[in-house]
């Protein structure tokens, strides 16, 4: 194409065309980094504006640092001053001293700090005692109009330097801390750890059974000549036509009668039977040429023989495709287990049910849904990253979604 | 080891016609047949009905005593070697060579042994545990022929085994095949479209057209006696001159005249096809082998001389093949020309002379050329048959 | 034929002649059970089995007789398809009967319960799947040296570990419970008695399958064939018929009942689930404030339209089916064109085999593998009003552009009824587009290259080539993508009911979607005859695309090439 040609208009396009494809790529992996970044965030960390990718925690300091022992103690800034304090004591009385001669100037001090001056003055009706009291190296007389409780601030560039502060007036500093309990708290408490085994064990079952019934079926539509092949295959063809939501009400009634609602079995058994995947089956085995076949007739083989030490052998990459399609669909399905596991009881759930109900519209704990989804969303996505090959190839045949 | 005996088998599809008529023959037991003809002959059909792999629509075929019709490939206890050699390509060749074995669940310790011996017969054993795709053409060749002696099966089946080798190979597998079969005297049924394999090769030779068998001999007697035009046409290479020709008697000796020219006969021409004499006055097919022609000399007899413009020549070093147009028809078979290259709708017929290789014909000049009449052949006009009264299509 | 034999000398055998006879005797008492079976289920107020069921019986009841008296006959008589026919009676008795013993074992209810052992065997589980990973490592390697020692030992290390780590998956599962039920479920006559006509018939299909019987019968090439094919195919077919054929007849036939999933009242209402549904009125009104009661009994408001400078008030029986129909297509006229064109594009971007064209390929397709209910979690997230990602940036784009006014506070996207649709089209092609672009890169791997040679030759543009050759060559595969992306549209359900609010469908009936409807319908309001009358609807209406599709599908197929 044209994109090969060379020279420096060659060039612009060539540019332009990676631009394009990288903003498309940005467009579609940006919603993952959110959803790893949110699965690691604490929860109040996620209601901030503006939104950040980053996970944050409050930056933090051994006790040792400043010379105390005992737990860490979270790290501040405080205005007016050069660099970071650690919080060294959250119950330090404070005092509020308001400037005689500038009633805008409030200062914050330790309350045992000033000295009373003696005099007073009336304030609003009150007589209040007159500090003086030392700000900046500048003696300041000034009335105490407010006592409170606040924090004592303790530099940590310089360990003569303590500070008496309101807390609200300090910012707490942050810095990045992931916070990966999140997993491990949605896999125990919110059960997710039995929803990924359950799905887990319905994926496995079902790709094994979809594997085993279109291998055999697969090989007879291709390959043994009996009549009413023709019609019963144009019958297969026909009901890739029939959409899943007409099946799904006689199903659930199939699924009453045996006594199978609300059981794991309900999502297995049925769908261990694909007419895509016996099509698929069939279109490789085709393929394959017939002499090879003839051969193992003429050594003496019988056709089961001939189908798993012959044909099978050669269809791996049919069977990869075959296994990769049944794994995404099994692993992903939500409408049917949404219909038949539909007591609430959470040890048949799967994944993309447990999924709903945690993330649904009544949902506080955005951080332990993020994490669960990310739990959800990253083996489909590594098998198709490791299967991309069979997957890339054939989905364009294949005529299935 | 057995003999294989077809007696009126027939296969016939639903529609479509019949791709084995009526086929009747005999191969003895050890004897290399090779079955011969164009494509859709149905020799390779005949041969899958050995195999078992196709179904039989009418007739027996034995194997030894037994009437096999019924019985599925893997008990008919027979061997075959594919034209595209058929590997597993997934197994190594130890494991494709013992396959058969491993079903008939020969015990290990024989199955290796009789696999290192077939691998040793035909100089694999370097190569046993690689994989098909890591051996060459002939080396494939060698491993589907080792598939097949590994079981000493009672009858060796290979269609068209060389078609995919080239030139050279060819030619060493084919002694290679001649000298196997000798040493283990197995009875053989060889498929090929190639005559020249076929007359090199087998103790005898089935030529088959449309389904039905036109002659079955050695190869010698296929060259020198056909059975009727086909065979006389596909035998031979390069290919027997047909020409449509009127018989003549003239002062008692019989004449054959083809467009400008006429040839007298030799008297042992009419000795073996003693029915000629009938045919005066009427046409036929004479059948000029292009060896019997030869530049005419001083002392030729003028009689069996013809003058012919040559329009190629060919030197292959030992002679020259002289290419020149005759101005008659081509000859014609059910409506298609027998040589498989000639035009039905032209009105002149290549013939070709193979003289000796230190003539110098240029493009263009006339050449005389002397024809040896005494092996000229004659053959029915419309039947094809030759004009003999000793009809040896027997099989 | 000396050394291919395939049974070992002196082994015992079951004679011809007895063998039959035994065979004949079972058919005998199978065509007596039959019977009684067809007894059974014609006794009357037998009110508890469902209709279908208990016609499934007699019917099969029924056939099972007449093909158990047939092949006594026939064996008796040795007529050729006298074998077909009793080997098919016992493959189905089998089947039935295997599957009824395991039901009467508990065996598929445990396949459910077993989640639970599954869930502690977990660890050994990995186990399993490394020595499993570790042997197919191995075969790698192998294929390409088969006889490598060292592949070898890594194999057998790597079955030695699945081996070790299976018997430890066992324990851990904690498997004694179940085998305690099953044997107590095992002793009780039923069971006994299906597990007995499974063991019979299973030996019925073993002795009448073998090569000498059909010797003895003359069995030919193409029965032979029929019946192997047939068998392999049964798997299949089993649960083809049972699971796909059989309940889409029933579908039908539920949608002509008033039909609840519990209580009695099924009663054949005919096409009056149809017709309900998909009733219409449209009544002129003076005044653009009418309402109900220019309508008919029984319809409500669906719109209201002015047409000819006349007021019209457009009502349905069913307002939300029709609510749903029309979302759905204005989502389908939406979310197609915006899944397809972008693919379209970036495939023919893709196809120019530049450096790195297979990673971007592969990031492309994974949303649509990512699986559907974490995508729309995570688009709940960007959608937020108040601190979600989309009204952040969109805030930071108008501030970059001079001509652009902030907007003051993030838009609602989900809860605002003008703009929840968009949001799912916007999640809904996020997700389609890639795959629909490796559908077109392998029909741009069908253009003939000649013809871009060609028109680069000829001097034409880029944005010629494109318009002139690629988009008329790629017509078919558009074809294909538009319809099976229309087919996906139609079928909205997922996205919907993660992403709408307050309620599924929601902000005022804004998203309700044609499958959203019908699994209201039918799960929750309990009336599961007229939701398969609205699966039937929507299987029309779909029909009309995928009708195409088949068709294109089947020319393919048909031609036989391997994929």
């Amino acid at each position: 194409m044209s994109v090969r040609r060379k020279g420096p208009r060659a060039t612009m396009v060539r540019i332009l065309t990676y631009g394009i494809l990288v903003a498309v790529a940005l467009v579609v992996i940006f919603p993952f980094v959110v959803a790893v970044s949110t699965s690691v965030k604490r929860n109040t960390d996620i209601f901030t504006y503006p939104p950040s990718l980053i996970p944050k925690k409050a930056t933090t300091v051994p006790a040792s640092d400043v010379g105390l022992t005992g737990e860490n103690l979270p790290v501040y800034t405080l205005p007016g001053f050069d660099g970071s304090f650690a919080l060294v004591d959250d119950d330090t009385p404070l005092a509020e001293f308001t400037a005689l001669d500038d009633p805008t100037r409030v200062v914050v001090l330790a309350a045992d700090q000033g000295d009373k001056t003696g005099d007073t003055t009336n304030i609003d009706g009150e007589e209040e005692d007159i500090f003086a009291i030392v700000v900046d190296g500048e003696t300041i007389l000034a009335y105490r109009s407010r006592l409170t409780v606040g924090g004592l601030f303790q530099s940590l560039d310089n360990a003569a330097l303590q500070v008496p502060s309101l807390v609200n007036s300090a910012v707490a500093k942050q810095e990045f801390g992931p916070r990966f309990e999140n997993f491990s708290e949605v896999v125990t408490e919110k059960k997710i750890g039995r929803s990924l085994t359950n799905t887990l064990l319905v994926t496995i079952i079902v790709v094994l059974g979809q594997i085993l019934t279109s291998i055999l079926g697969g090989y007879a539509f291709a390959r043994i000549d009996f009549t009413g092949r023709s019609a019963l295959f144009m019958l297969y063809l026909g009901s890739v036509m029939i959409p899943f939501v007409v099946l799904i009400i006689p199903l659930f009634q199939l699924m009453l009668q045996l006594n199978w609602r609300d059981n794991l079995v309900a999502l297995i058994v049925p769908f261990t039977f694909t007419a895509y995947g016996t099509f698929l089956m069939r279109q490789f085995f085709v393929g394959v040429p017939k002499e090879i076949e003839e051969a193992a007739l003429l050594d003496g083989a019988s056709r089961w023989r001939i189908l798993w030490q012959v044909m099978v052998p050669l269809a791996r990459p049919a069977i990869a495709t075959l296994a990769t399609f049944g794994f995404l669909y099994a692993w992903n399905s939500f409408f049917w287990p949404l219909v038949i596991i539909n007591s609430g009881n959470p040890d048949s759930f799967v994944l993309s049910l447990s999924l709903s109900t945690l993330g649904g519209r009544s949902s506080t704990d955005t951080n332990l849904v993020f994490a669960g989804a990310v739990i959800a969303m990253t083996p489909p996505i590594a098998v198709f990253l490791f299967a991309q090959r069979y997957f890339v190839e054939n989905s364009a045949s294949s005529g299935l979604k | 080891m057995s003999a294989v005996s077809f007696t009126g088998v027939t296969k016939s599809y639903k529609d479509g016609p019949k791709a084995v008529d009526d086929l009747t023959l005999n191969i003895a037991d050890g004897e290399f047949m090779v079955l011969v003809g164009p494509s859709g002959c149905g020799k390779s059909t005949a041969l899958r009905m050995i195999a078992g792999l196709e179904e039989i629509s009418g007739g027996t075929l034995q194997i030894g005593d037994t009437v096999v019709n019924d019985i599925p490939p893997g008990d008919r206890d027979i061997a075959m070697v594919f034209q595209n050699y058929a590997l597993y390509p997934h197994m190594t060749v130890r494991e494709n060579i013992g396959f058969a074995l491993t079903v008939a669940r020969v015990s290990k310790d024989e199955i290796k042994r009789r696999t290192d011996e077939a691998a040793e017969l035909l100089g694999l054993t370097e190569y046993v545990d690689r994989l098909p795709k890591a051996l060459s053409g002939g080396q494939r060749q060698r491993v589907a022929m080792g598939r097949a002696i590994v079981r000493s099966p009672q009858v060796f089946l290979m269609d068209e085994p060389l078609s995919n080798l080239d030139a050279k190979l060819r030619v060493q597998m084919r002694s290679e095949i001649i000298e196997l079969q000798a040493r283990l005297g197995t009875t053989m049924v060889y498929v090929t479209h190639d005559q020249v394999e076929a007359m090199t090769m087998g103790h005898r030779v089935a030529v088959m057209r449309k389904g039905l068998l036109q002659q079955v001999a050695p190869p010698q007697e296929l060259y020198l006696r056909p059975a009727n035009l086909f065979v006389a046409a596909f035998i031979g290479s390069p290919a027997m001159n047909l020409l449509p020709a009127r018989i003549d008697s003239v002062n008692g000796r019989i004449t054959a005249t083809f467009a400008e020219h006429t040839i007298t006969i030799d008297q042992a021409a009419i000795d073996k096809y003693s029915k000629v004499p009938d045919y005066v006055g009427r046409d036929v097919v004479i059948g000029i082998r292009p060896e019997h022609f030869a530049m005419a000399e001083d002392t030729s007899d003028p009689a069996q001389t013809i003058e012919i413009k040559s329009v190629v020549s060919e030197s292959m070093g030992s002679e020259v093949h002289v290419h020149a147009t005759v101005d008659v028809p081509p000859v014609a078979l059910d409506g298609q020309p027998v040589n498989e290259d000639a035009d039905a709708n032209a009105s002149t017929t290549k013939i070709i002379a193979r003289v000796e290789g230190f003539h110098i014909v240029r493009m263009g000049q006339i050449v005389r050329l002397a024809i040896k009449t005494a092996h000229v052949h004659f053959f029915d006009a419309t039947t094809g048959a030759p004009l003999r009264d000793d009809d040896e299509r027997t099989a | 034929m000396a050394g291919f034999t395939r049974l070992a000398p002196g082994q015992h055998r079951l004679g011809i002649e007895p063998g039959l006879r035994l065979v004949s005797l079972w058919h005998v008492i199978g065509a007596l059970a039959a019977l009684i079976s067809v007894g059974l289920a014609n006794r009357d107020g037998n009110d508890e089995l469902p209709v279908a069921i208990g016609l499934f019986v007699k019917v099969f009841s029924l056939g099972a007789f007449v093909a158990n008296i047939a092949a006594v006959i026939g064996v008796h008589r040795v007529i050729r398809r006298a074998r077909s026919v009793s080997l098919a009676v016992n493959y189905l008795v089998f089947v039935v009967a295997a599957a009824a013993t395991l039901h009467q074992l508990g065996f598929f209810t445990a396949i459910g319960s077993f989640g639970e052992g599954f869930n502690k065997a977990f660890v050994p589980f990995l186990f399993i799947v490394v020595g499993l990973v570790w042997v197919l490592i191995a075969g790698q390697l192998l294929s390409v040296r088969p006889t490598a020692a060292g592949p070898q030992g890594l194999r057998k290390a790597g079955w030695g570990l699945v081996a070790v780590a299976s018997v430890w998956f066992v324990i851990k599962t904690e498997p004694s419970g179940a085998i305690s039920t099953g044997l107590d479920r095992l002793f009780r006559p039923l069971t006994l008695a299906v597990l007995a006509v499974t063991i019979c018939s299973a030996a019925a299909c073993k002795f009448m399958w073998a090569r000498r019987i059909a010797r003895h019968f003359g069995t030919t090439a193409g029965e032979e064939a029929a019946l192997s094919g047939l068998a392999f195919l049964s798997p299949n077919l089993i649960g083809f018929t049972f699971f796909f054929a059989g309940p889409l007849l029933f579908s039908l036939v539920v949608s002509f009942f008033d039909w609840k999933t519990t209580g009695t009242g099924r009663d054949f209402v005919g096409l009056d689930n149809y017709v309900r549904a998909l009733s219409l009125d449209f009544s002129s009104a003076d005044n653009g404030n009418a309402g109900t009661e220019v309508l008919k009994s029984g319809y409500q408001v669906l719109m209201h339209l002015d047409w000819f400078g006349q007021h019209w008030v457009v009502g349905a029986r069913d307002v939300e089916f029709w609510t749903a129909m029309r979302n759905i297509f204005i989502f389908l006229i939406l979310a197609v064109p915006a899944a397809v064109l972008p693919a379209l594009g970036l495939s023919s971007i893709l196809a120019s085999k530049l450096r790195g064209m297979r990673v971007f390929r592969a990031i492309y397709f994974v949303p649509s593998v990512a699986g559907v209910i974490g995508v729309a979690i995570i688009w709940g997230q960007l959608f937020q009003s108040t601190v979600g990602w989309i009204n952040y940036l969109i805030k930071r784009f108008a501030e970059i552009m001079p001509f652009l006014e902030p907007p003051a506070e993030g838009h609602p996207w989900l809860s605002s009824d003008s703009t929840a649709l968009l949001a799912m089209v916007v999640v809904f092609a996020w997700m389609s587009f890639g795959f629909n672009t490796v559908l077109y890169l392998a029909g741009h791997q069908s253009i003939p290259k000649e013809l871009y040679e060609a028109a680069e030759i000829d001097g034409a543009s880029t944005w010629q080539i494109f318009r002139r050759i690629t988009v008329p060559q790629l017509r078919n595969t558009t074809f294909y993508v538009l319809v099976t992306t229309s087919i996906l549209a139609l079928q909205l359900f997922d996205i919907v009911w993660i992403l709408s609010t307050p309620e599924p469908g929601g902000p005022d009936n804004a998203t309700t979607t044609p499958v959203l409807a019908l699994y209201e319908e039918a799960f929750q309001s309990n009336s599961q005859g007229y939701a398969s009358a609205l699966a039937w609807i929507l299987f029309l209406v779909i029909f009309g695309f995928t009708f195409f599709q088949f068709r294109q599908q089947r020319d393919e197929a048909t031609s036989g090439g391997v994929s």
